[in-house]
């Protein structure tokens, strides 16, 4: 049975590679272009990609319902942080608050500190400002808008992903050690962002 | 491998191998209709607008949904009716939808009079911003008629997708897997607002 069923599944696949459509390729312009315009760049940027999974590790960290608070928490006030560099307000210190969200995130993973869900919620707010402000000047520029914050938007939310499932060995002893550990390190990385040696 | 699993297998090879379709239109002079019916979801502000309305109006229990729908089928009628000026509606869509995500992320299944209202003014938004170029009436009143179709069928099964996945998989990372999704679409909502009001793209 299971045999007569694979051969009918090869067969199958046979029949669907005749009739092959032509391939339409394209230049990277469009809604494509712009989607993987936003999508990488939270990515390429090793400081957001710290401070984005170090957002999810924290929130793991601290358990329900810091673990799906702070993730709603911070596209949102990200989204204000993005208005306020598109329409040209000024915020200074940009890179270095981003910088400073993985140094003090990660110390806050380091040490175990559990503050209440408002606080908590408030401090990746505030760094989610920052964050948001370094894509939204970049934003205006993208080959189409729309796409590019569809991109960065699911980006930024699969970075926080990354930290939670990781952040999730917490509930094993020496996972506590290899999360807090990893806290650490972005702590690390914060510090050679701030003083411009990464 | 299990029959079963052979079948979703070659299921899904078909689905992979789909080439483009060539649709027309089985009655000659409704192809307003069709175009009228994709209107609602055509473009970025009013597709999100949509599917902020059904997270939204799907964090409150079933029995409120007759009360929503009723509501939003009567705004997209008077928007039909009485709006139009799509530029202007474009950015308060966005906002529209922004205050969906935002309440479907943050407080999703309260504060139900504030549901009720936004439903009303997304309703009319989405209805006036549904009303097709001059030209002659009849066109022009099939296109509409297809607008509002595409308007309440659309929120009926963005909504009841919604209620679907809540009530078959009442697992908590469900509701915590919709909140995010409200918020990625909040927070997407917002930027596109601020585009349009910093007028620097106009592209999309």
């Amino acid at each position: 049975m299971l045999h007569r069923a694979l051969i009918m599944l090869l067969g199958f696949a046979l029949v669907l590679a005749f009739p092959a459509v032509p391939v339409l390729a394209h230049s990277g312009e469009g809604y494509g272009g712009g989607f993987i315009a936003g999508f990488t760049h939270p990515i390429l940027g090793w400081d957001h990609i710290a401070a984005m999974v170090a957002v999810g590790l924290w929130g793991a960290f601290m358990g329900a319902p810091a673990i799906w608070i702070l993730p709603i928490v911070f596209p949102l006030v990200m989204a204000f942080g993005a208005v306020a560099g598109i329409v040209g307000i000024p915020l200074p210190a940009v890179e270095t608050g981003i910088a400073l969200s993985a140094v003090v995130l990660g110390l806050m993973i380091v040490f175990a500190i559990r503050p209440r869900i408002w606080l908590a919620a408030v401090i990746v707010g505030a760094f989610a400002i920052f964050h948001g402000y370094a894509h939204g000047t970049e934003l205006p520029t993208t080959v189409n808008a729309f796409a590019y914050a569809v991109g960065f938007v699911i980006s930024t939310g699969l970075l926080h992903l990354i930290g939670i499932a990781f952040g999730l060995l917490v509930k094993w002893p020496a996972g506590r050690v290899a999360v807090r550990g990893a806290g650490g390190l972005i702590s690390l990385a914060g510090i050679a962002f701030l003083t411009g040696t990464a | 491998m299990s029959r079963k699993q052979v079948w979703w297998l070659v299921w899904l090879a078909m689905l992979v191998a789909a080439g483009p379709a060539h649709a027309h239109s089985p009655v000659p002079g409704i192809e307003g209709f069709y175009i009228g019916l994709l209107h609602p979801f055509s473009t970025p502000s009013q597709a999100l607008l949509m599917i902020g309305l059904g997270l939204l109006v799907g964090s409150f229990d079933v029995d409120r949904a007759r009360w929503h729908l009723g509501a939003f089928l009567a705004v997209t009628f008077i928007g039909i009716l009485a709006g139009g000026g799509f530029e202007a509606l474009d950015a308060t869509m966005f906002a529209a939808a922004f205050l969906a995500g935002a309440l479907a992320a943050l407080v999703p299944g309260k504060l139900l009079p504030i549901t009720i209202v936004l439903v009303i003014v997304a309703g009319f938004q989405i209805g006036a911003a549904s009303i097709p170029d001059p030209g002659p009436t009849r066109d022009r009143v099939i296109t509409m008629t297809g607008s509002m179709v595409g308007a309440n069928v659309g929120l009926v099964y963005i909504l009841g997708t919604v209620l679907f996945v809540r009530e078959r998989y009442p697992w908590r990372w469900v509701e915590i897997a919709l909140r995010v999704m409200a918020a990625w679409l909040g927070a997407i909502s917002l930027l596109m607002f601020a585009l349009r009001f910093a007028r620097v793209d106009e592209s999309f």
